[in-house]
């Protein structure tokens, strides 16, 4: 009880501040539009295409890579424009079509399509998704072609019966095995992948600032008056900790709600994604209290929050995706918690459930775990030994 | 007489700083403490080690026969706390103020909320009950610091300098409820440097300096313990000189000189040897304008004891 009333008070006293109350809710939402406006429909990786006849199959290659959210396509006319492009990261990638390729594909002959980008970043890692879809249309047209070849059919005719029976054929069954994932999923709105990474970023950096509440609390001589009370220190510390997740899972939520309902972002099984911000919040009231307990300045704390907020957000991917990082990068990221949590959704948002992000949740847990008894620890101390 | 608090050799060092050094007394039922000493002596140091809030290096607290220290937390029940300096949220009401803390005692209900009402009656704050503190005054925040430590009705009530920096007004107010408190049978243990407020106030007072309490009782033992003798002082004109020989072989007086506007005596119980001194004084020749009797304080005896003023920082 008296865990809660700690706890309560935390949360009250939020809403009591109006700056706080413009950074915790409104900011975070307006963030999520503005660069959902900005950037969601161009922040998508650039795909140079030259194709100088493209021919039917060639066009619905292009037609198949245009329609795919997250992927722009950009037409070319000439190989030089092509590798400067990709040299120069005004395209994050191209693929060329030879002017022959639909003939040969046609014959049902090998054709082999280019594609070039550059090691490592983002445009390496839409490889899979071009060749998929490549593949796809190569497919049906070689089941065309194979059909025109017993004289059963004009290549033409055929081709539109094989998409039409490959439109119905489980995805799976045509897919061709890639190694790696795809880097946006087709279904992934415009808002999607920001609305995750602004969630873990100010649901951190708020419950960071929680840090210098703490810290008031010490100074206002409070900590000091609730020990005077008949409540023990494990009390006083639980409570705190307590209002610290209060208010960033109150956050969170928010957060999670308004962008569902405003953005229509989908963040996938609602299970699984409360469960990342019920244990992404506890990470933060855990380094909340930490970094309350490595300051005696209140200011001085929130200062350093907002820098490591910061900081962790854009090492975590919070800013970034994570995939544009280098693979050591990217093993670096996840020494922080907003990788596990980003990579989490990322997860959830590709149709996972909750047995799908068992290693996150944990990754998340231990984190939480270990600067909670580490913040405890030390705040023990500085009640009990001023 | 039950003894609510008994504190033994009590001793608290922070590095090479010994603020407290043995330090041991204890408070009866409904009885008056006042701690008095001049800054820095150890009194906040002392009374967070009572209260539970400061690990003592050697010696015991007890209240009501159980062990406070840090770790302590039922028996910290009987005792209520009115830190020196402010200890409230300023981002919550006054009425806030009390039901928080109201919670952490233990209350709740309709119980908290009649206790809730009484307390803003008691420090006079109930029309401003829905404000929050930090719009507050400093006397009404000190008030309001004061009603959380009396909320729940504790046996023992410890204030640390409830009046530093309070105007006169809201000074005569606290002490006024202390008494009315003290007189509803609480126990109070007061701290304080001004030497008025222990004389009015208190029982019985431990003078404190250094971290050590060097005299202890009340105030007239404390007084006849260091033998200071009254201050009288005549005003009046006509053959000094004489009239200050004839004084000085007087019965009762201990001391006499001139002084500027007449003479200047120092009495042993002045009150029963006035009527003689003044009719000696007549007699050889000295007209008399008036007469100021200063009766010994603990301010005399502070400075007795230890060759400094209460207040000389
Ligand atoms: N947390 C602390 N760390 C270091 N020194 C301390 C600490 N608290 C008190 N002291 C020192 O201990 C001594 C006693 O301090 P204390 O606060 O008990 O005095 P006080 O009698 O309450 O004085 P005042 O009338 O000014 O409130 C002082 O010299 C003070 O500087
Ligand atoms: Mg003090």
């Amino acid at each position: 009880m008296k865990v809660l009333a700690i706890a309560r008070n935390n949360l009250v006293r939020l809403f009591r501040d109006r700056s706080a109350i413009f950074f915790v809710f409104i900011f975070p939402l307006a963030l999520i539009l503005l660069i959902g406006l900005q950037f969601g429909g161009t922040f998508a990786p650039r795909l140079g295409v030259l194709a100088p006849s493209p021919g039917t199959v060639g066009a619905e290659i292009i037609e198949n890579l245009e329609s795919a959210d997250g992927v722009e396509v950009v037409a070319l006319s000439d190989e030089t424009g092509l590798k400067e492009g990709v040299e120069r990261g005004s395209l994050s990638a191209a693929l060329s079509l030879p002017a022959d390729f639909d003939e040969r594909v046609a014959a049902g002959e090998v054709s082999e399509v280019g594609f070039i980008a550059r090691p490592g970043g983002v445009g390496a890692a839409l490889q899979p998704v071009v060749a998929e879809v490549v593949q796809r249309s190569v497919l049906a047209a070689n089941a065309a072609s194979f059909v025109a070849a017993q004289d059963l059919a004009t290549f033409e005719e055929a081709l539109v019966t094989a998409r039409t029976i490959e439109s119905q054929l489980p995805a799976s069954e045509v897919q061709v095995t890639t190694v790696g994932e795809a880097l946006f999923p087709a279904s992934l709105g415009r808002f999607d992948i920001g609305a995750s990474s602004q969630l873990v970023l100010f649901m951190f950096i708020t419950a960071l600032s929680g840090a210098a509440v703490l810290i008031q609390t010490r100074e206002l001589g409070l900590s000091r008056r609730m020990l005077a009370t008949p409540t023990s220190v494990r009390t006083i510390i639980t409570g705190e900790a307590g209002g610290r997740f209060l208010v960033v899972a109150v956050q969170g939520l928010y957060i999670m709600a308004g962008a569902l309902l405003i953005f229509g972002v989908d963040w996938g099984d609602p299970l699984s994604a409360l469960a990342i911000v019920v244990v992404f919040s506890a990470v933060g009231a855990g380094a909340a209290m930490l970094l309350g307990t490595l300051f005696r300045n209140a200011e001085q704390a929130g200062g350093v929050g907002v820098i490591v907020g910061l900081g962790m957000a854009a090492l975590g991917g919070a800013m970034l995706p994570i995939q544009l990082f280098s693979p050591t990068l990217q093993r670096i990221a996840h020494l922080t918690p907003h990788a596990w949590a980003l990579d989490a959704f990322a997860k959830i948002r590709a149709e996972g459930g909750i047995g799908d992000i068992g290693l996150e949740l944990g990754a998340l847990a231990a984190y939480a775990l270990v600067l909670l008894l580490a913040a405890s620890w030390r705040l023990r101390r500085a009640i009990t030994r001023p | 007489m039950t003894a609510v608090m008994v504190a033994k050799g009590l001793a608290k060092s922070f590095g090479d700083l010994v603020a407290v050094d043995g330090v041991g007394f204890s408070i009866n039922q409904g009885e008056t403490y006042g701690l008095l000493g001049p800054n820095g002596a150890g009194k906040t140091t002392t009374i967070s080690m009572i209260a539970g809030l400061l690990e003592a290096d050697e010696g015991e607290v007890r209240v009501g026969g159980d062990l406070i220290n840090p770790r302590a937390v039922t028996p910290k029940r009987r005792m209520g706390l009115v830190p020196q300096e402010l200890a409230i949220y300023p981002d919550l009401t006054a009425r806030e103020n009390l039901e928080f803390f109201g919670r952490l005692y233990g209350m709740g209900g309709s119980e908290l909320a009649d206790r809730a009402d009484r307390v803003l009656d008691v420090v006079g704050l109930h029309e401003r009950q829905k404000d929050l503190t930090k719009e507050f005054s400093g006397g009404m925040k000190r008030r309001l610091n004061i009603g959380i430590g009396l909320l729940h009705n504790p046996e023992l009530l410890i204030l640390d300098e409830p009046t530093v920096g309070v105007d006169p007004q809201s000074r005569n107010a606290i002490l006024e409820a202390v008494e009315e408190l003290s007189r509803a049978g609480i126990a109070v243990l007061y701290t304080t440097h001004y030497m008025e407020e222990a004389e009015r106030l208190c029982d019985r007072v431990g003078i404190i300096d250094q971290g050590k309490i060097i005299a202890e009782g009340t105030r007239r033992e404390l007084v006849e313990m260091v033998g200071e003798k009254d201050r009288v002082s005549i005003s009046g004109t006509g053959p000094l000189a004489e009239v200050v020989r004839q004084l000085s072989s007087t019965v009762g007086v201990a001391e006499a000189g001139e002084s500027e506007s007449g003479v200047t005596l120092l009495v042993e119980d002045s009150s029963s040897h006035l009527a003689a001194i003044l009719s000696t004084a007549a007699q050889a020749g000295m007209a008399v304008s008036a007469v100021e009797i200063e009766q010994p304080d603990l301010e005399a005896v502070f400075l007795h004891l230890t060759g400094k003023a209460l207040r000389d920082v």
